[in-house]
């Protein structure tokens, strides 16, 4: 079994296990993280699913595991991996079942205080009108028409139902609609899943916090994403539901005996892949990106809903309620992307499960607005603890493929956490903290207990210290809506 | 008689399963699986799916079997607890699963998974550990 000191140390936060280790390797397997976190990563299977992603074919440069890595299913949680787009693969396992899962977040120019009196009362009518939980029906109720609109179009569609701005598009990674998609790529019972949760937070890890701007630490950079000390901002945390789980499902399904038909090796039934340029490749990538199009516009209606729901409860009351978006990033995803490897540019598809796109200043797939910055990168901490608002790096795009982490990282099984306390035991801990907090499933509270994760600002020490991604801001909430 | 027991994972569902023969195995799994699900699995069906699969190997006939079962679950919003299986081979399944309505939630399950699947043939029967995406 694998251990630490079979890996090299590169520098204070890259930890690299050499393809010689495994002759199935064909790529070294690097962890980014402090010393302390390193460690963390042999608590679990997660380096042996790392390294399993290094015996995929078609992989360049490295199988990497940012700093909030964990087990997970096929790839660790926190798993990068790019494989050339003519002769590599495409994974769905490598993505994940929910598609596009990611985060949301909003700023106000409201400062805490002109909120207090508001706050309990907003928390309440934020879970009214943004479902949440096991079961619910969403928001907004689509036809097979409108569906098939989303699955290709995404936030654009949003947009032209008068769910979105132009603003909050050009605030979305990939403009809120990845290329490619087809709604003919997902298979009837997919939609028939998808069609009731649009505008559903779900269940989970999924949740929609209020924050506030506790510390700034690029002044200059935060004022360009509009974020203000003291001031309230909104997370969404969610994704595309059961038509994303559907679609991968499927697909991991169809590609059961892609192996043989194709002769790729894997290590791993759930790793189970087609080459990019063949026909499951191909419509794979295409209800993938119809699926992620879908938790595109999930996340703007859900936006929608929260604005509307700082009118009904503000309006009046205060000077301006308005919520403008900072970004949108999906944590969950493979995308087709050009990138320098060993000097050459190469045509990728990368997949980041568990991580998040990083790019940095003047590069040609950010907004204008973003340009001179770099990409906005959210990092939710875990429930009732600090979040975190990075920016995406020049080391980042030449080191890991401009990933970087996703949130903190599990580090406790839910049953562990279920021992520790009950979920009153957890609202009435966040509640003293004055943290409002508002689920269906109390049960659900005490397994996200912040005790079951990482701390989070190790894991942000980590992608800084290694450089894949530079401070902007930190957030504290004031309020939580578990699903 | 199948039984089955949570194996501790990071973030997600895993579980052994012990089983007599195939129909035991497949009962076995989705039992498990919906005593995750519900908090009331002992309930009494008042509803009947029929299921009829085909598959390459009895790992794939088994994860098809128990998201077909998490399909309904979402869709209909269904639990289901008893299983009479008219023809079940490696290869092919064919039954009909009682449910009945879900009352309360317990877990959401978005998937049963592939990873690191075996089906273990022992002297006394099947063995396997199934990790479900949660």
């Amino acid at each position: 079994m694998v251990q630490k000191n079979d890996f090299t140390r590169i520098n204070d936060y890259v930890w690299e296990l050499p393809p010689t280790y495994d002759g199935r390797m064909r790529v070294p397997a690097r962890i980014y993280g402090n010393e302390d976190v390193f460690e963390m990563a042999f608590r679990d299977q997660s380096v042996e699913q790392l390294m399993n992603v290094a015996m995929l074919p078609g992989i360049v440069k490295y199988a990497m595991a940012m700093p909030d890595m964990h087990q997970g299913y096929g790839f660790p949680i926190g798993g990068v991996a790019a494989f050339r787009y003519n002769e590599g693969i495409i994974s769905p396992g490598g993505v994940g079942y929910d598609i596009n899962c990611g985060v949301r977040m909003l700023a106000s120019s409201l400062d805490y205080a002109s909120i207090a009196p508001y706050l309990k009362d907003l928390t309440a009518t934020i879970f009214r009108n943004c479902p949440s939980g096991v079961g619910g029906k969403g928001a907004v109720q689509l036809s097979a028409q409108d569906l098939n609109a989303v699955l290709e179009q995404g936030a654009e569609w949003a947009l032209a139902k008068g769910y979105a701005s132009r603003d909050d598009l050009e605030r979305t990674e990939s403009y809120g609609q990845i290329a490619g998609a087809r709604a003919d790529a997902v298979d009837a019972r997919a939609k028939e899943r998808g069609l009731p949760q649009m505008g559903s937070l779900g269940a989970g890890n999924h949740f929609l916090e209020i924050d506030v701007v506790d510390e700034i630490y690029a002044a200059d950079i935060a004022a360009a994403f509009g974020l203000v000390r003291d001031d309230i901002v909104v997370q969404i945390h969610c994704g595309s539901r059961g038509l994303g789980h559907e679609v991968c499902g499927q697909y991991i399904r169809v590609l059961q005996d892609a192996p043989r038909r194709y002769g790729i090796d894997i290590p791993d039934r759930e790793l189970v892949a087609a080459p990019v340029d063949s026909r499951e490749g191909r419509d794979y990538l295409a209800a993938m990106a119809a699926a992620a199009n879908y938790a595109f516009a999930n996340r703007q209606i859900l936006a929608h809903f929260v604005r509307r729901s700082f009118e009904q409860v503000l309006a009046g009351k205060v000077r301006d309620w308005n919520l403008h978006q900072v970004y949108d990033v999906t944590h969950n995803v493979a995308k087709i992307e050009e990138h320098s490897v060993g000097g050459q540019r190469m045509k990728l598809v990368v997949h980041r499960k568990g991580a998040t796109r990083a790019f940095p200043p003047r590069h040609p797939d950010l907004p204008a607005v973003y340009r001179e910055t770099g990409q906005p990168v959210l990092v939710p901490g875990s429930m009732g603890t600090a979040s975190y608002v990075l920016v995406g790096t020049e080391t980042a795009l030449k080191d890991t493929f401009g990933s970087t982490c996703h949130g903190a990282g599990r580090m406790m099984s839910r049953n562990a956490a279920l021992k520790q306390m009950r979920g009153e035991q957890v609202r009435s801990a966040l509640n003293q903290q004055g943290i409002v907090v508002r689920t269906d499933s109390l049960k659900g509270l005490a397994e996200e207990a912040p005790y079951a994760y990482k701390d989070v600002s190790l894991v942000v020490d980590s992608v800084v210290g290694a450089g894949i991604a530079r401070l902007v801001a930190r957030v504290r909430p004031v309020a939580v809506i578990k699903g | 008689m199948g039984h089955w027991q949570e194996i501790e994972h990071t973030a997600d569902l895993a579980l052994h399963l012990w089983a007599d023969d195939l129909p035991d195995l497949f009962t076995t799994a989705a039992q498990g699986m919906f005593a995750f699900i519900v908090t009331d699995s002992a309930a009494a069906p008042t509803r009947a799916v029929p299921v009829t699969l085909e598959a390459q190997d009895v790992e794939t006939l088994l994860i098809d079997w128990l998201n077909e079962l998490l399909y309904w679950a979402d869709v209909a919003g269904l639990a289901f607890t008893t299983f009479d299986f008219t023809g079940l081979t490696p290869t092919r399944l064919s039954a009909t699963a009682h449910g009945r309505p879900i009352t309360a939630y317990a877990k959401y399950i978005k998937a049963a998974t592939f990873h690191n699947l075996a089906v273990i043939k022992t002297s006394s029967g099947y063995e396997t550990e199934i990790v479900f995406d949660i």
